[in-house]
Formats: C-alpha cells, structure tokens, sequence
C-alpha cells in the first residue's frame, strides 16, 4: 500500500498551449520543486550503480556541452532560487524558469501532447520525474463554450456527475453571481477570437520509487489528476476560467521578469489574485498528505467547489501480510467484502444493516456543521443527532425525522467526509472480540483517553483482556442493565479506534447420510416409475413410425435421458444428474438404407440392454432398505449408511436439484411449525456469507427469537466464526 | 514481452526518423510490402518524446501510447560534435513493450543499449558511419551486422532467454539480461518458523554461501529460528539474514511457533476451505493423515471450522473426542494446523501480557524500563507476545507466568490479552 506524500508527489504545474503564441508555463506549486537525482534513491542496488557509473563516465563531455551553447544558463551554484540572477553576458535568469531542474520553456513544449491524448492518460517520465496528466483539449469545432442548447444538457449531465462525485452537494452548488449575460457572452465571443487556448494540462510532477510507479499512477489518475482536470474543464466550458486565469498568471509573470521581483514576492502575489493557483495549492498541500482537497474557484459563472481524495480504506477484509504495515488499527469486518452484487441490489439492504459511527466527538461534529451553515444545516445537525452506531439507518429514518433519503445522503455525507464510517449496528446481544489486527502500539495513549472519557469503567487493558479471554455476548461484561448504555459507548469507542471487532457466526448445510439415503431412494423410485411409463410410450412411438434420420437422434436422445446411466446411479453419494454414458452418435450426415438397418439395429440393442438394466434396477431397488427418519439424523449410524459421508450444501440460496430436495427434507424433519416455516426463510443465509447475527436485522425479527430458531437447527448447520 | 525495438535518429533535414526496427513496421510503416500491418503506434504524435528537445537528452524517457497499449521506454542521446552537421548527433535505442508489463527489468536494458551505442558512436563512428551511404555497402565492407538484425536478435533472445550476449564488433559485446524485482522480504524473528517451499537438497552447491548451507539442513517446518541458529552453529543475527535471503526468492515461508496451548481461529479464507477451492481439502488430507486412514472431506472442514478464538488446540482436541472424534488418530494436528496457517484459513492468537503501571510510564514519557527492573518488563506494554518473550529469555510459557507473578507489580496489574 504506496500512500502519496511530499516525497514522491513534487509538485502540480498547469500547462497550457495556444494557437499563435504555442506552449506556456503558467503556474506550479509549490514555487521550488526539489531537483531530484536518482542516483540516490534507495531502490538502487549494486547493479544499477554501476550501469549508473557507467553512463556518467560516458557523459561528462555532452553535459558541460549541453549546457554550453546556452552558456549564460548555466546556474550559479549558491542560489536560493528566488531572486534573479544576471550572468555576465547579460542575460538574465528569472527563478521561476527553471522548475524541478529543467527550463519551464522545455517543459511547456513535451507536457503538450497532441490531440490524442485529448482526455486520457498522459504519462511521461523524464527520469528522475514522473509527469501524470489528464490533457484537455478544445473541441474539434475551436470553441471551449458549447452553444446554448447542448450546453445546457451538458450542464445537467456534469452537474449531476459532479454532485456524484462530491456528495457535498448542499454546498458545491455553484453560487449564483449576479451579472449580465449577454455582456459575458459578447466578452466571450471577442475572447473566443483572441484567445485561441487550444489545449491546457495540469501536470502531477511524481517522483515514486522504481517499484511504487503503477499504484501511484493508477490511485492518483483515478481520483486526483482525472477529476481535477474534469473540474477544470467543466469551469473553461461554462466560463473560460481557465483561459482567463491564465492570461493573468502570465500577465504576472512577464511583469514580475521586468521588474526583477523575487519569486516569493510573486507567489504570494498570484496565490491571492488568482482562485485557479489558489486551487493548485489546494491540491498540492491535500494531495500531498493524504486529506481532502476542497477546491474554490471563482468562475464568472459562479463559484466552483468540486472536492479530491484518494479514498482511504476503513476497513480490511483480512489481516493484513505486513504487520508492520500502515493498515495496523483498521477496522476488520467481511461486512463489505462479502457482499454480493445480489445483496447489494437487494433494496433497502444497505439501510438495515449498516449504521453510521462517527469518528470523532459528536458535538465536535455539530460544531463543524454549525461554523459553515447552509440551508441543510440544521437537518444535518439532526441527523448527527439521531444516529446511534447502535440503530440502523433504517431505524433513523423510521423516527420519522429525516427521510431515508436525507439518511442515506448525509450518511454519504459523512463518510465522505471521513467523519464517520458505515458499520453493522452495534449490538449488546453480538459478540465481540479483540481484533487481531489493532495497533498495540497505541496502547499507552489509549489507556489514558479512555480512563479519561469513561473513569468508572474497567481500565482499558483489563477491560481488552476480558473480552479477548473467550468470546461472549458483550452483555456479560455489563454488570447491569442500568449500565447497558454506557457499555455501548464504550464499544462504540473500541471499534472506532479499531480495538475490537464483531466475531461473526457463518453457516452452511449439512446433509446427514439418513438425509441423503431418503432422498435417494425416493427419487430413485420416482425414476423407476418414470422409466416404465417413458418406456412404454417411446416403444409405442417406435412401433409407429419408421426410423427417419432426422427423428432418430432426438428419440434416442429422449430414451437415453430418461434412462439413468447405470453407473451413476450405482455411485450414490456422487450426487449430479444422472447422464447418459451411452449416448448416441450425432446423426449420419448422409444415410443409406444400410445404414438405416445398422442404425435401427443399435437402437433396439441399446432398448433392450435398457430394459434388462431396469429390470435389474427394480429389483435392486426393491431389495434395498427402506429409509427410517430418526430423530437425529446426525448420530444415526445404521449399517446401511455407512458408505456416505455427510455432503454439505455451500449456498443453499442456490441449491437447485437435489440440493433443493435435501433443503425439503430437512425441513420435513424439523418438528416445530415455526421452526419450519423459519428454515424456507433462513436458507438464502446459509451460504457461509451471511452473518446470521444479521438475520434479525434483515427480517426484523428479535434477536433472541432468531436465535432459538437457530439453535433448534443448529442439528444441520455447520457454523465457523469470524470478524 | 518486447513487442518492437527501434533505432531512431534526428537528421537535420528530415527530422526526427525511425533507421532500423524490428519487428519491421512496428514503429512506423516501411517501404516493405511484405508487412502490411499498420504500426503499433503513431510516431508522428510520439517522435516529441523519442528525440526529445535537448534538455531531456541523455536521460531515461518514457511515454505512453494514447491508447494506453503500449509503452516507449527510451533513452535519447546527445553527441555533441564539431564533425557532425550542426555540431550534434542526437538518436535513440528505444523498445516498445505492453503498457501494463512491468516495467523496471527493461530499463536497464534500455540505458545499456544507450551507454553501449554512444561510447561505440564516440570511439568509431558506428552509427554515423553507416548513414547516406547505399543500404548493406558499410555492412559487407567491414563485414559488421545490420543495425536491424541486430536489433532482431536482442529483442528475440530478451523475450525468449530473459538474456542476450551479442558481439557487435571485435571490441564490443552487448551483454544483457532482465532481471525479475522481488519486493523486499520481511524481517525475520527469532520466533518465527521457517517451512521450506523448495527441496533444497536438490538445488544447493557447494558455491552456496557457508551460512546458508548450514541453515538449510536444519529448516524442518517446526524449529523456530533461534533453535535453528543454535543447531546450526550459526550466530542468530546470521542465520535470519540467511533465511530472509531465502525469503526474498520465495523458497520459504514463515509462521509461528507450534504449541498445543496456543489458540487458532478462522479467517474469512476459511470459505475456501469449505467449498474446497483448488480441491485444498483433499490436499489438506494428503498432508496431514498419518495412517491410512483418510479422514473424509467433510471431517476436515469440521475440523477446520470448528477452531474458535479462545479454545486452545487442546481443548478443540477434547471437544472433538467428545463427540466421537479422536482426532490424533486419524491426523497430525501440527500438520492440520499448518495447513490451514499456510493456507490463509487459520491465524493464530497470540498472547500478550500488559502491565498498567508501566503503560502509564510509557505515556508520561519515562519509557526506560525501570532500572534494576524484572528482565521481563520491557516485554509488559502489549506489543511483545509471549512467543518472542519464550524465544528470547529462553522460558517456556509456563514458566514466564510464573515469573510475572514475582514482578514487583501492584495487584492486578498486569492483564492478559488474546489477539
């Protein structure tokens, strides 16, 4: 897991190109980008070091070279990079003109692709750098604006995928400004003559090691470099943002060049004139320590406020290989991971078994809400309010407050935010363990903060090493009932720092021998039944109508699969349809009257042996013994079971078949009505994916109810447990 | 897999121009009819990035297609010159290989082809020479190879050997070969087991490193390291390096130490079990039956998923006497274990112990253990479990609870965790 930080994330730089005057340089933050040399990575070894010698053996002349004929550019060894420097024949350096090592003029020309990287990955490395980007081109027609009519389609289309990607919504509307159109048109339609931008690109500058370049890329294309140039697209078509920015920015600099003002001077100058640099800091600082970057840019058109991350994960599947990884102290759970595309389009899944967990103090969360308000505020508010990690958010909206939707969107919200997680609810009834993968680490501060926020109760490693010893329902560590909600406070506050997770209990069917054997005999009858009837019609059929080339293969076909192959119905156990082993040649492509007789011949051969083998099943069949239901199938050992080991059914949602017959046989065998009537309904669980302590929640049931139907089929279930 | 090379050159007059590749017609089209298949790639939008301006010259330069198929890892070279018209020779090894290949063991590939061709450009004019002049006339004259066919067998034996060994001339052999990345193994403790993946009987010799020979001989898959030491005559800080080394080229694996008092539960790899993925039950069964009697699939998912956390494998054992049965007849439980350990379906529970008192010095700064302190002390802040305290103080389990009772502690101090 490579996570972006200032080391291998250098800088962002916007690029653009324009018809007459070509490429330029706009702007790039931060202002001095670390001039990095590989040679000192630390994914050398020996090998390449020498390659490394090698080159630079080879290289010394072209260097001195290369920078010869430019003479004056060869820069001064002591300089801070931010005042300009005039060399002796006159020319002078300008500071921001060189970044990361290279003349920003050079690099304006390679980072503008060509139209066919319009919109996809651009990504050159110019060792040691790593340059990422999304190009964006003008459209074929040279106008950045749509006309009216598309546009506005297009603006519902990008405002609405823009709202997809920042749930923020409530406050990423772009804010009105009130100002006349047709003047911005006219301007627009003039600017459109000059402006001639033809493409712009805003550049990550990486420097990852050898072996972190494809997950950098890909996490940082995928949610940063993408989304940020979409943004900025989306502010050039509806207002020529960044074009204008641009002109600016450039302005700026040429100014700043004949004054001699220093690069920081200038920085600081452009930072606070232009929200376009603005937002490149924005991204740059976020970007760089893993947090949100929440852009601001102040179009004609109104203010822009898409938001960037790179997602964190907040929960894990598994433990992680590498303990001494980052992913020490995340949240355990198979909650998310075992999740089916079917569960998830199940509706309102999601609602009852999740529950919203915040992640840090509640009022401190109001107090952020209430410092920005917004017409969604006070319902916001609310909802922090209302959701307990303990009530689904089902049972939030059922309050009837908020809606579900409101729920469901805040709840987003939030977690987007990073605020809060998503968590199966909280239960005092669940278990609970100790979770393999918490951060010891963090044991000494956690003690404190916990004596701190809950003084009565146990201290935290006594309290850790209770429930760790052997698992139990969390009420048992509660003395008393009157406890029970401080109790919960206190778990909520484990799993929230990833101490503890939920033991889950897993299932799957087992079908005992005595099971198999009845269900066995009983189709086997069935077959034997079918057979007789089958066979008398189909020797009918032969009787009646002459042997045709086309009709032979289908008969035959309908005979042998009604017969059972005798070899699979001797393998009982072996479960599978029964099929034909005996099954007929494909029809002769072209049949002769021989072939007829030949044809006709094998088939009254295989009729025949059919009929001897079924004769000879019948009385097999009637020899056998007969099934007999006990009252526990499981310890059942009479000697006509003793070839058959116990079969399980792996999802008995799915089980088709025979597996269906077995589920209904099991079913038959449980006394209870309402345990019957119960396992039809429990079956889609067993499927080893399913956490039966959600059943409850699922079928709104009591937990301790679920639980006694559980147990009185526990007979037929094979349970493991797990987070 | 290399799926062309090429050899470009910057001409004054013409620009920027593919001279050789392979194979033909991979980079840009060539006069040949016989390949009528249309470039991999469109040169006219990546020449930029093939002879770059001078000021990304003589370093490694990479660039992806548009399409995002393909990737051009190359390494521009400058020579500057009085003798070259307008005083410079740029130009270009470069290979196009699959975007989504790794592509680290090419780039040493890449800057050896660009060192070798510039220093034989430097000393005898080798690519300069065979320019304006009719096609084979240089080759047949000083009876040197074709660029092209040069350039064939490189790419050739890359993707077929992992390794070329190519004389160019009588002073100059390419030597190359792709070396495969392995990410650097974990560090290994003095608890951990190491279980060989390899029969190194078969592959060991005697150039082997000493160390290392006398480690393998005692990789058993139950002595933990330190013991592996000991046996070995091997310091311990020695015999770690040597197994990491083993490590890192995949030919062991580690796990913990095996005790019947320890605790094992399931994982959500456990599933896998169950359904039998990979038929690993029945692999499981060939690995772990002792006698001829193979215990059925169905009693090995039993067994497996019957682990719980806070059950000791002992009392699993008795639980499935119990009911009917034993398991050590049929199997070899350190073995079961291990294969569900291996197999991602088991982890173990690990003990640790936790002194309050000195988690509070911990906090408040005084992190020294207290001096004069219990040996054991250091090992009280719930990072240490029991494992690495049996391994390091040489005590067995029983043993340390002993002495931790005599820790000059207040009552009910220390707790005890299970994770």
């Amino acid at each position: 897991m490579s996570f972006v930080n200032s080391d291998n994330f250098l800088a962002v730089a916007l690029i653009i190109n324009r018809s007459r005057d070509g490429p330029a340089f706009v702007f790039h933050y931060p202002p001095h980008v670390r001039a990095v040399s590989r040679g000192d990575g630390e994914g050398r070894d020996a090998a390449d070091l020498q390659d490394i010698l090698l080159e630079r053996l080879s290289q010394p002349a072209n260097r001195d070279a290369v920078a010869g004929p430019a003479g004056s550019d060869a820069l001064p060894r002591q300089w801070d990079h931010d005042e300009h420097i005039f060399t002796e024949s006159g020319s002078q350096i300008v500071p921001w003109e060189h970044v990361a090592g290279f003349p920003a003029r050079d690099l304006a020309g390679i980072l503008t692709p060509a139209r066919s990287y319009h919109k996809t990955l651009f990504q050159l490395s110019l060792d040691p750098l790593l340059c990422v980007s999304y190009p964006i081109h003008v459209p074929e027609d040279g106008k950045w604006t749509r006309p009216k009519k598309t546009a506005a389609k297009e603006d519902k289309a990008d405002e609405q995928s823009a709202s997809n990607e920042q749930p923020d919504s409530s406050s990423g509307k772009p804010v009105d400004v009130p100002k006349d159109k047709v003047d911005v048109k006219k301007d627009d339609t003039d600017e459109e003559k000059r402006s001639s931008m033809t493409m712009f690109n805003l550049v990550f500058i990486l420097n990852p090691t050898q072996f972190e370049v494809k997950e950098l890329v890909d996490s940082l294309y995928v949610h940063i470099v993408k989304k940020a140039n979409k943004a900025y697209k989306y502010s050039q078509q509806h207002s020529g943002f960044i074009w204008k920015e641009s002109k600016r920015i450039l302005a700026a600099k040429d100014k700043a060049r004949e004054e001699h003002k220093k690069m920081s001077v200038l920085w600081k100058e452009i930072l606070q004139s232009s929200s376009l640099a603005a937002s490149m800091r924005d991204i740059y600082n976020a970007v760089s320590q893993n947090k949100i970057a929440a852009l601001h840019l102040e179009t004609a058109a109104g203010v822009l406020t898409p938001s960037l991350q790179i997602p964190v994960p907040f929960y894990l599947a598994d433990i992680p290989q590498d303990s001494e990884s980052d992913q020490r102290g995340l949240w355990l759970t198979t909650a998310n991971a075992f999740l089916s595309q079917d569960t998830l389009e199940e509706p309102g899944f999601l609602d009852r078994n999740f529950a919203l967990l915040l992640m840090d103090d509640e009022k401190k969360i109001i107090a952020e809400l209430q410092a920005d308000p917004d017409p969604t505020t006070v319902s916001m508010v609310e909802f922090v309010r209302l959701s307990k990690p303990t009530m689904s958010f089902h049972q939030v909206a059922q309050s009837n407050v908020l809606t579900l939707g409101q729920v469901r969107k805040y709840a987003q919200h939030f977690i987007y935010w990073r605020r809060a997680i998503a968590i199966p609810p909280l239960h005092a009834r669940d278990v609970y363990i100790v979770s393999p993968n918490c951060d010891q680490r963090r044991l000494a501060q956690d003690s404190q903060d916990w004596q701190r926020l809950f003084p009565v109760a146990p201290p935290l490693p006594n309290f850790l090493g209770e429930l760790s010893q052997s698992p139990r329902p969390y009420k048992h560590f509660c003395p008393s009932k009157a406890h029970r909600p401080s109790y919960l406070h206190m778990l909520a506050w484990l799993m929230r720092r990833g101490w503890v997770t939920q033991l889950c209990t897993f299932a799957y069917v087992i079908v005992w021998p005595e099971i198999l054997y009845e269900v066995d005999y009983e189709m086997e009858a069935e077959q034997l039944a079918a057979l007789e009837q089958d066979r008398d019609t189909t020797a009918a059929a032969d009787e009646e109508s002459p042997i045709s080339p086309t009709s032979t293969p289908a008969s035959a076909g309908a005979t042998s699969s009604g017969v059972p192959a005798p070899s699979s119905a001797s393998s009982v156990g072996g479960g599978g349809d029964p099929a034909p082993t005996t099954s007929p040649d494909a029809s002769p492509p072209r049949s002769t009257a021989t072939e007829h007789a030949a044809e006709r011949a094998r088939l009254e051969r295989i009729a025949s042996r059919a009929h001897r083998e079924a004769a000879e099943r019948a009385t097999t069949h009637a020899r056998r013994v007969a099934p007999v239901a006990t009252a526990h199938p499981s310890l059942n050992d009479a000697p006509h079971l003793k070839g058959l080991t116990p079969h399980l059914i792996l999802d008995a949602k799915k089980a088709t078949g025979k597996e269906a017959r077995y589920l209904s046989a099991i079913a038959r065998r449980l006394q209870d009505d309402r345990v019957r009537s119960a396992w039809q309904l429990f079956c889609r669980y067993f499927d080893g994916r399913c956490a039966l302590e959600r059943i409850a929640l699922q079928e709104e049931m009591k937990r301790k109810e679920v639980w006694n139907l559980l147990t009185s089929m526990a007979e037929y279930l094979l349970t493991t447990r797990h987070w | 897999m290399i799926q062309g090379i090429f050899y470009a050159r910057f001409f004054p007059q013409e620009g920027p121009k593919i001279v050789a590749q392979s194979p033909p017609g991979c980079i840009t089209a060539t006069g040949d009819t016989t390949t009528t298949r249309a470039p991999l790639i469109d040169f006219d939008v990546l020449h930029e990035y093939i002879i770059p301006r001078q000021a990304f010259c003589n370093r490694y330069v990479t660039i992806n297609s548009p399409d995002g198929k393909y990737s051009i890892l190359g390494y521009p070279i400058v020579i500057p010159h009085a003798k070259y018209m307008r005083n410079e020779f740029i130009f270009n090894f470069g290979l196009l290989v699959e975007a989504d290949i790794d592509q680290v063991p090419y780039e040493r590939v890449v800057r050896r082809l660009a060192t070798t061709f510039s220093e034989m450009e430097k000393q005898t004019e080798y690519l300069s020479q065979s320019e304006g002049r009719p096609d084979d006339g240089v080759e047949r004259l000083t009876g040197r190879r074709p660029i092209e066919s040069l350039l064939e067998i490189v790419k050739e034996d890359l993707n077929n050997y992992g390794e070329c060994m190519i004389p160019v001339d009588e002073a100059n052999t390419i030597n190359m070969k792709l070396f495969p990345h392995h990410p650097s193994p974990p560090v290994v403790k003095g608890w951990h087991v190491p279980v060989s993946k390899t029969k190194f009987a078969d592959i060991v010799d005697p150039t082997w490193d000493l160390t290392l020979q006398k480690v393998i001989n005692h990789i058993d898959g139950v002595s933990d390291v330190r013991r592996i030491a000991h046996a070995a005559s091997v310091s311990l800080d020695l015999a770690k390096t040597a197994l990491r080394h083993l490590l890192y080229y995949d030919t062991i694996l580690l796990l913990d130490m095996f005790f019947f008092g320890a605790c094992y539960a399931p994982r959500p790899g456990i599933h896998d079990f169950v359904r039998n993925v990979d038929g690993m039950v029945d692999e499981c069964a060939g690995y772990v039956s002792h006698t001829g009697l193979r215990p059925s699939n169905y009693h090995l998912i039993r067994l497996m998923t019957s682990m719980v956390p806070g059950r000791t494998v002992l009392e699993w054992m008795w639980a499935h006497r119990e009911a009917g049965f034993d398991v050590l007849r049929y199997i070899d439980v350190r073995r079961f274990i291990q294969f569900g350990l291996i197999k991602g379906c088991l982890y173990r529970v690990h003990k640790y112990v936790v002194s309050k008192q000195y988690l509070a010095a911990l906090a408040s700064g005084q992190s020294r253990p207290m001096p004069g302190g219990d040996p054991l002390q250091r090992y009280t802040d719930g990072c240490h479990h029991f494992d690495q305290i049996i391994t390091e103080q040489n005590l067995t389990d029983g043993e340390i609870m002993k002495r931790l009772k005599t820790l000059p502690v207040p009552k009910g101090d220390l707790a005890l965790i299970y994770r």
